[in-house]
Order: C-alpha cells, then structure tokens, then sequence
C-alpha cells in the first residue's frame, strides 16, 4: 500500500475510534450522527451553515466543484490555462497569483463563495432571503417577492438572484454577472453568460443541499453540475473576515 | 476541552498530515508538503489575527544557536471555534509545532500540529 493510503486508512481508523469526540472538535453540533435530527421547517433555510463535503469531495472541493472539472469550450479552456490560481494543483505563490480574489480582495461570485472555507448565515425576510457569508462579509439577496430578473441587469460580482419554492425546494435563478470573478478557486473561468441554478433542499434540520447547475455557452461547452452538503452550527455566529487582512499577509508567504 | 478529545483529534490530523490533504491552503508551492518539521521552543509572539494565526518562537538548535522559527495556522475564526482563543497561548510560554517546512529549509512552518508544555494538543483544523 503506497504509504499515503496507509497514512489515510490509519486516519480512517483513528476517526473510528474517536468518533464523538472528533465530531466535537469538528465543531459538529452535539446530537449530530446520534439521534435522528429533528424535521427542517417548512420553507425555511434560516440558521448558519457550514459547507463540508463528503469524504470524497474534500479531495477536491479545497478548490473546485468535481474531480474532473468542467467541459470547456475552447474560450474556456485558454483562459483556464492562462489563470495562475493559488489554490488547487496550481500553487502559485501568493506573489504570483492573479486570483482576483486574493490580489485584488474582489467577492468571489457565485458560487465560488461557496468555497471559501467559513460559514454563512441565511435569514429569512419577507421580500428576501439573505445570505450572510463569513468570509469578507459578503451578501447574496435572493429576491423571493416574484419579480423577474430585470431585462437590462445591472452586471454584479455575486449576481442577481431570484428565488422560488418548488414543493420543498427552494430553486434560485442567478443571472447577470460581471466578468471579474473565477469560477472556483482552481481558475476556471465564466463569462457574462453565466446562468447559476441552485436547488436548495433542508432535509432535516441540521443538513441542507444545494444541487448547482452553472451554465454559459461561451465558457462551459457543457452545463457543470455539482451538489454541495451543509451542516447547521446553531452554535457559532458569523465572525469578521475582513479580506484586506490578506494583502498585509503577503510578505509573510514569500 | 477534554483532554481524550484533543488526542483524538491529534490523532486524526496527525494522520492526515501525513496522507498530504491537499489543495485548500493557497501557495502550497512554498512549503514541501512530502516533509514534516517539529520545533521545540519558547514563544516570542502569538498574533491571533486574520487571515492566519502566526506563532514565532525561539528555537535553540543542536548547534546552541537560537534560532527565531515562524508559523502559521488558519484563521483564528475556525480556531476560535475549535477552543483558541487570543490568550490561549502567549509569549513565554513553552510550545512544540510540527509542520510542513518550507523547499528553500527557511525556519518558517505550515503548523499542522501544535503542543503545550503539559503535552496537551490544541486542535489546529488540519492548517486550513
């Protein structure tokens, strides 16, 4: 056995082992994997969420939605090449990279802030719900009073975002992107065509899905699919994150 | 935090340090994930901030020659929520933290583990 397997299955034992208390560390709200979670309330995603994948897709989603990545149309695949990411195989020094988010502290977009490893909290309002995210206090208003996307959108780096329940589902439409942000945090690219729909499912209280299809005829020769997995913390609240921090670290990662 | 709990998650994390979790942490290319460095020594100064908690300590080496060692850890957000707080540690204190060294052998490390004198482990969420 190749000595990281070894080094993975003896963490698989030690996760075994210490299940409980793992979970405790992990900042898992107590009760979670014990007794089965209360029902989620009807039409109502509200408390702070951790994104956490499975055991498979933290492999990747450090920096990207699936293990193989997009089909790209030929504009998509040029600009991939020519981005220098961070983050993913890619590890371009923090010098070097031209990751908007990090040199220039832009908002991520959607959903790339899905990636970036804090929580976020959603809080329902009448004519919208809010989605409060850790990281650089940056907001998404999904916009659920029934009005339709403007014709003449004003373009944004998170999108504009409608929202509707389908049964159990909530179904978010985002449209109306500007083209300053990534994809993820592997540098894939989108152009202003992309078209974000999310299926938002709460399937107990303390586990909600998010099922993204990301189209855009110019970046994408094929619609990416991916569904990430979410864990209430009723415990934690939303910190500051403040992303001019980062620049300042810059020296300190030669 | 129970002292079981801790080693448990020691345990874990110790394990997957060396299974080389990977691409969450921007600008791996500076550090030499196939490696692992542990220094004992005595805190100079604990910074508790965004984006990365750092701990700078005075290490002697089998030299004699003390030499000043920097690392980082991940955001003293997801700390925080693991049990550190800003007074968790401090200069003075005596602490061991073992890590992923840098290519270019620069006394700084990616923190994946971190030890207080008494032999306890404070989470440290895999250094992320």
């Amino acid at each position: 056995m190749r000595t990281s397997s070894k080094f993975l299955v003896l963490a698989g034992i030690a996760t075994l082992a210490c299940s409980s208390g793992l979970r405790a560390q992990m900042g898992q709200p107590a009760g979670a994997g014990k007794a089965p979670a209360a029902p989620a309330p009807v039409h109502d995603l509200s408390g702070v969420w951790n994104m956490r994948g499975t055991p498979e897709q933290r492999k990747y989603l450090g920096s990207t939605y699936t293990a193989d990545g997009p089909a790209m149309t030929a504009w998509g695949k040029e600009k991939y090449d020519a981005a220098k990411p961070s983050n993913g195989p890619r590890t371009n020094a923090l010098t070097v990279t031209d990751d908007p988010v990090l040199r220039k502290c832009f908002p991520p977009g959607t959903p790339r802030i899905y990636l970036q490893p804090f929580p976020l909290q959603i809080i329902n309002t009448p004519k919208e719900i809010i989605m409060l995210f850790e990281y650089d206090h940056t907001i998404r208003q999904i916009f659920t009073d029934g009005r339709a996307h403007p014709d003449d959108v004003i373009p944004t780096y998170m999108g504009h975002s409608i929202g509707k329940w389908d049964g159990d589902t909530l179904v978010v439409d985002t449209v109306g992107f500007n083209e300053k942000t990534w994809l993820d945090r592997d540098g894939h690219q989108h152009s202003d065509q992309l078209h974000v729909v999310e299926r938002f499912h709460r399937v107990d209280m303390n586990n909600m899905v998010d099922d993204i299809t990301m189209e855009d005829a110019k970046a994408l020769a094929k619609p990416w699919v991916t569904q990430l997995h979410f864990t209430l913390h009723p415990e934690w609240d939303i910190m500051e994150l403040a992303c001019p921090d980062n620049q300042a670290f810059e020296s300190f990662e030669k | 935090m129970r002292t079981t709990r801790r080693v448990c998650f020691a345990l874990f994390a110790g394990f997957l340090l060396f299974a080389g979790v990977a691409f969450a942490h921007h600008g791996t290319a500076n550090y030499d994930t196939n490696k692992t460095v542990t220094v004992k020594g005595t805190i100079t100064d604990f910074q508790f901030v965004n984006p990365h908690v750092i701990i700078v300590m005075d290490v002697k080496g089998d030299d004699g020659k003390v030499v000043s060692w920097q690392g980082e850890l991940t955001s003293p957000n997801r700390l925080s929520r693991l049990g550190w707080s800003k007074s968790v540690i401090k200069p003075g204190d005596t602490l061991t933290v073992g890590g992923y060294p840098t290519k270019s052998g620069s006394p700084e490390i990616w923190i994946q583990k971190v030890t207080l004198a008494s032999g306890e482990d404070l989470a440290t969420g895999g250094g992320n």
